[in-house]
């Protein structure tokens, strides 16, 4: 648990002005009260979702529509299960369940990248240990922006730090030819879809990259097999 | 209340989703087929977040498109050099203040 806090914890500097951010959202907004707010964090657990679902509210949206929202921007946690599924799959069923609750973004962009060779029950702690200390935090940056408020100045430009932060954990993900055009259809998919309907762009853009880096890993391992060569255009990675 | 419940069907979604693979249905539900392609996640997931990001229009006050731009594609070269985090977030915030800097 604790290997989980220590190499996620990094990850979460640029979350702080995030979560501060969210509070203040929380705060100004006429129709979410504090305590609604920090269920939210506590239940959604999903800053992006949050935000927009926050917006939404104030907008008048109904609670389908949120719930709906919410739903669909975070369906890219799907993807994550999946990816994670295998390294964990060998712990007990229970503290798999109850560790999906704190797979996040960042949870699972390091736990993505343990070796497969330190078994399920370090995987399922790694994730169950970094997740739960991001919850903790994640919190703590709700209550703090509520409290607060604008504390940080928007010139700063620290919303940033987030993005920064994801361009990070994508170059530090990518491990081979394939992975490189995840990253470039996926990115470039983003644009094209940013206009569908409920955040649901970045999950078909996400998709479309994956798809295409699949395309091109089978013709890339079907060409290496036709010449013969040593297998594998892979490099290793570095493992958390 | 309508807002305490949303958020709980929508944490409760946000849980299933989490939970599909991992808990759930369990790894031997997907496809060998699909198994393989699944480390190509991060890289589009986090690529596409990264872009749909700088496409938006950043907030009033804060630094320009333009910039931000700049500044991921430096720490973008930064972080495949160093493989470090906290080098590559320095790195992208000093470059994003002075680029805005010299824009205003």
């Amino acid at each position: 648990m604790l290997q989980g806090v220590k190499h996620v914890a990094p990850l979460l500097v640029p979350v702080i002005p995030f979560g501060l951010a969210l509070g203040v959202s929380i705060a100004t907004s006429p129709t979410v009260g504090s305590a609604s707010g920090m269920w939210s964090s506590l239940m959604v657990f999903a800053g992006s979702a949050q935000l927009v679902a926050v917006h939404m509210l104030d907008e008048g949206a109904g609670i389908w529509l949120v719930a709906l929202t919410i739903w669909i921007i975070n369906a890219r946690h799907l993807m994550y299960s999946a990816a994670l599924a295998p390294k964990v799959a060998g712990a007990p069923r229970w503290l798999r369940l109850v560790s999906s609750h704190v797979m996040t973004d960042q949870v699972f962009a390091v736990a993505d990248r343990l070796s497969s060779d330190r078994g399920s029950r370090y995987c399922v702690s790694f994730v169950f240990g970094g997740g739960l200390f991001s919850l903790a935090l994640w919190n703590v940056l709700t209550a703090g922006g509520l409290i607060l408020g604008d504390a940080i100045p928007t010139s700063w430009s620290f919303d940033f730090a987030i993005v920064l932060l994801f361009g990070g954990l994508m170059v530090l993900s990518i491990t081979n030819r394939a992975g490189v055009v995840a990253a470039v259809v996926g990115g470039a998919a983003a644009l094209v879809t940013a206009g569908l309907p409920n955040g649901s762009g970045l999950l078909v853009a996400a998709l479309i990259g994956v798809g295409a880096a699949a395309g091109f890993d089978a013709i890339a391992s079907e060409q290496q097999a036709m010449v013969g060569g040593p297998g594998g255009s892979e490099r290793p990675s570095k493992h958390p | 209340m309508t807002v305490f419940l949303a958020f709980m069907l929508g944490g409760l979604g946000t849980y299933l989703s989490r939970a599909s693979f991992v808990g759930i249905l369990g790894a031997s539900a997907i496809p060998k087929t699909i198994e393989r392609n699944l480390r190509y996640v991060a890289p589009s997931v986090f690529a596409a977040i990264v872009v749909s990001n700088l496409a938006m229009q950043p907030p009033d006050g804060s630094a320009g498109q333009t910039s931000r731009i700049i500044a991921a594609l430096i720490a973008g070269a930064v972080v495949a050099k160093t493989r470090s985090v906290p080098i590559m977030l320095t790195a992208g915030m000093v470059v994003l203040w002075l680029a805005d800097w010299l824009a205003h």
